[in-house]
């Protein structure tokens, strides 16, 4: 916390180059920042670390992102859009699952990627969390009183090419230099293991909204190394969740006058089993009466042993996974030194007593499973800010990288779990007298045959200078650089021709279209700005008053300072009530803070930087 | 500008090319060096991953993936000692094949319980590729060698089978 001596919250140091990292989660995002050696959260006016990843496009033309837009989803929710990171570097019709179950609306856009669609407007995901590291972003900048433009930003471990980069077109879009792209079971693991003296092999399980993750890692003299990770893009909590709903659903009545399609049912019966869900984690039974007025009302009880053999299927997909990782790490289970739980869904108790049976060791749980991401992010980002040199994180690529053959076979060129970066140059030739392009599909996963991997693009060499077929040699070079994205270079051997590469992406933006989205986002920046100090302005004044009241209520004053702060604090509340703009605010926050600090040695003083003071560490 | 090739795996750790190498030292020796080279600790202040640092970082990691593997160290010296030898000994002796296939055939009917015996023999028969493949490298005998080579693939194949399938 900075500590501030009088009531307006100015930055007393000046400010330092500085690297926050992002938490971009499926449900909840957040940021975190490394000083000295001690990483915190950052939160927003009220104290929440927490931002719901969830952007409501209001029908009155607002965009609200965030706790605000989450509390509307039941109002709007068709226009309230969460869980986007589901959809983030895949395809339309890969998501059609996932769509089924959204109460807002995927199509698909051009090149099959699939667009959110709000009103008559569509968004790609990318624009849709770049909104939400927006938020983010400011919600840092408030808490730090600076600006914030570098980050490291944290995505599942078993996020393949697509979706890293989709990751990094986001940030770009929010205005954030994206120093690295970083995996959250290693963040995680640099969390529990801060100061890297805990040498050992550590498993971390991270179960969050949407995805699951394990990666092995060992721990030695501050190097932390990834073994191996193993994971499911597609399993987390909100398919706990979509069980329960189903139940919900059950219970309703089938003669409703509303189908249970409609989407404010959905969103409704989302919600509720959420709540269940959190519930039974604490109950051994709840009880559940959602009156959905046309549709009926589901009246229902359902014990936590119900719960947990509905769910237990999906928990042994995640023992699986566990079982992998270790095999691939070439790890003993009794080898294992510490267990680490992370994320929000390993607080069901089926899933910690399921690990702790299947490695016979009682998991850590000391750091709060939904802080723990986005803390390790912050400390890598301390690492890349060049503020320590002490630590060093060597990860794996999660998937294999290969080439499609004649015949739709895959040549895989770089294996799973290979430590990154790796490289891997390999010959090609032409097939046909002066052919002067080759075409190569790069796919990525584990299975031998292309259609059953993942088609990441098309790389087109162009300029190969002619010659009698197969006499061309063009070396490709394929490099995985530390944030886990192929980078290729080819050039031909005999001439030392440079091959162009042209890109054709199968997922996510274009760097023509990232560059033209970033291009409107810099059109909107001015406004964006506006819109954002306002906010600003208006938690600083909200903060002021509560503190002033506070202080009010402890500090004796002479009556006619007394009735100089009572006039003061006044006329700011009355700005508030009205919704005055910034630049009232601004002035209000100024009067007070005048009347307050004049009396600079008097107890008000004190007692308001107080107040403010644990205002702010609430 | 023709293409460089990578350096060998063993130029790039600095040590000599030898088929026995002491592994606490190598992993020690991977620790110090990407310290000393991974671009998170090699960043121009604002700029990203310099290229030159992304691919020296990458043929550490590549040099420390071919010389923790015994086997891969061995088909690594032996590209050095004697290039293409690896390419010129493709063709296996039909009688070894033979067996070869009679092994897969056994790995995958093995049930649960034949499985450790037979994981047992496979371990036999890789340490003894592995002695017959350093014998074959002091005589400075590398055809032998690459023979060996790739006769221990099977072996090492059919022991991942056996483990896969437990």
């Amino acid at each position: 916390m900075t500590t501030q001596r009088g009531p307006a919250p100015a930055p007393t140091q000046k400010p330092q180059r500085l690297v926050v990292g992002i938490d971009l989660g499926t449900t909840n995002s957040l940021a975190a920042v490394r000083a000295g050696k001690q990483a915190r959260v950052l939160r927003d006016a009220q104290g929440e670390p927490l931002i719901p990843s969830v952007v409501c496009f209001h029908p009155d033309g607002r965009t609200i992102v965030g706790r605000e837009a989450k509390a509307l989803r039941l109002s709007f929710p068709d226009r309230t859009v969460f869980s986007v990171k589901r959809l983030v570097g895949r395809a339309a019709s890969e998501c059609g699952a996932e769509a089924r179950v959204l109460p807002y609306r995927v199509v698909a856009g051009e090149r099959d990627l699939p667009r959110v669609q709000v009103g008559d407007r569509q968004f790609t995901p990318e624009a849709i969390s770049a909104l939400v590291l927006q938020q983010v972003k400011a919600t840092a900048e408030s808490a730090l009183g600076q600006p914030v433009e570098q980050a490291v930003v944290t995505v599942p471990a078993w996020f393949d090419d697509a979706q890293r980069q989709a990751t990094k077109d986001a940030a770009a879009l929010a205005g954030l230099d994206c120093l690295r792209i970083l995996n959250e079971p290693t963040a995680a693991a640099l969390a529990y293991g801060i100061d890297g003296n805990k040498d050992g092999t550590v498993l971390v399980y991270d179960l969050g909204g949407g995805t699951f993750d394990v990666s092995i890692l060992r721990i030695e003299d501050g190097v932390f190394r990834v073994l191996s990770t193993a994971g499911d893009t597609h399993l987390g909590g909100d398919d706990f969740d979509a069980l329960l709903a189903e139940r919900i659903l059950a219970a309703l009545p089938r003669t409703a006058a509303v189908p249970a399609a409609d989407p404010y049912v959905l969103q409704a019966v989302r919600a509720a089993a959420e709540g269940l869900k959190i519930r039974l984690s604490s109950e051994t039974s709840a009880e559940l009466e959602l009156d959905l007025g046309a549709a009926g009302t589901a009246k229902l009880r359902i014990a936590r042993s119900e719960f947990e053999a509905t769910i237990a299927p999906l928990v042994q997909r995640t023992l699986d996974c566990v079982q992998r990782a270790l095999k691939d790490a070439n790890v003993r289970i009794d080898q294992l030194d510490e267990v680490v739980l992370v994320g929000g869904s390993t607080r069901v108790p089926l899933v910690r007593a399921r690990l702790a049976a299947f490695t016979g060791k009682q998991p850590h749980t000391e750091v709060d499973p939904d802080l723990a991401v986005a803390l390790g992010a912050s400390i890598q980002a301390d690492v890349l800010a060049g503020n320590d040199r002490s630590l060093l994180l060597l990860d794996v690529i999660p998937l294999s990288l290969g080439i499609e053959t004649l015949g739709g076979a895959v040549q895989k060129l770089i294996l799973r779990n290979s430590t990154i970066p790796t490289h891997r140059t390999e010959e090609f030739s032409t097939g046909v007298d002066d052919q002067t392009a080759v075409d190569l599909a790069i796919h990525q996963g584990e299975r031998e045959l292309a259609r059953d991997c993942r088609l990441l693009g098309r790389f087109k060499l162009r300029g190969i200078p002619p010659m009698p077929a197969g006499l061309p040699r063009i070396a490709v070079t394929f490099l995985v650089d530390a944030d886990g994205v192929l980078r290729v270079t080819a050039r031909e051997q005999r001439t030392g021709v440079e091959a162009g590469i042209q890109v054709v992406p199968s997922y996510g933006l274009s760097r023509d279209e990232v560059k033209r989205m970033m291009l409107e986002s810099i059109e909107h920046a001015q406004q964006d700005y506006l819109a954002r100090e306002a906010i600003d302005v208006r938690n600083k004044a909200e903060a002021m008053v509560r503190g002033t009241q506070k202080a009010l209520q402890l500090a004796e004053l002479p009556p006619d300072q007394t009735y100089a702060v009572h006039k003061a604090l006044a006329a700011l509340r009355k700005l508030l009530a009205a919704g005055a703009g910034a630049a009232s605010l601004k002035a209000g926050c100024d009067d007070l803070t005048r009347v307050t600090a004049t009396i600079a040695d008097d107890v008000i003083g004190a007692a308001v930087a107080k107040a403010l003071r644990e205002e702010q560490q609430r | 500008m023709i293409h460089v090739p990578a350096p060998d795996p063993f130029t790039v750790f600095g040590l000599p090319r030898s088929l026995d190498l002491d592994e606490r030292a190598l992993e020690s020796r991977y620790l110090r060096l990407s310290r000393d080279c991974h671009p998170d600790l090699h960043r121009a202040a604002d700029t990203g991953d310099c290229i030159a640092v992304l691919q020296r970082a990458a043929e550490i990691n590549d040099a420390w993936r071919v010389l923790r593997d015994p086997w891969q160290r061995a088909r690594a010296l032996l590209e050095l000692l004697s290039p293409g030898a690896l390419d010129r000994h493709k063709r296996l002796d039909p009688v070894f094949l033979a067996e070869a296939l009679d092994l897969a055939e056994e790995v995958a009917r093995a049930d649960a319980a034949a499985a450790p015996a037979l994981r047992a023999r496979l371990q036999a028969a890789l340490a003894a590729d592995f002695a017959a493949l350093r014998d074959a490298m002091q005589r400075g005998d590398c055809d032998a060698a690459a023979r060996v080579c790739h006769a221990s693939h099977y072996h090492q194949k059919a022991l991942a089978d056996l483990d896969a399938k437990s």
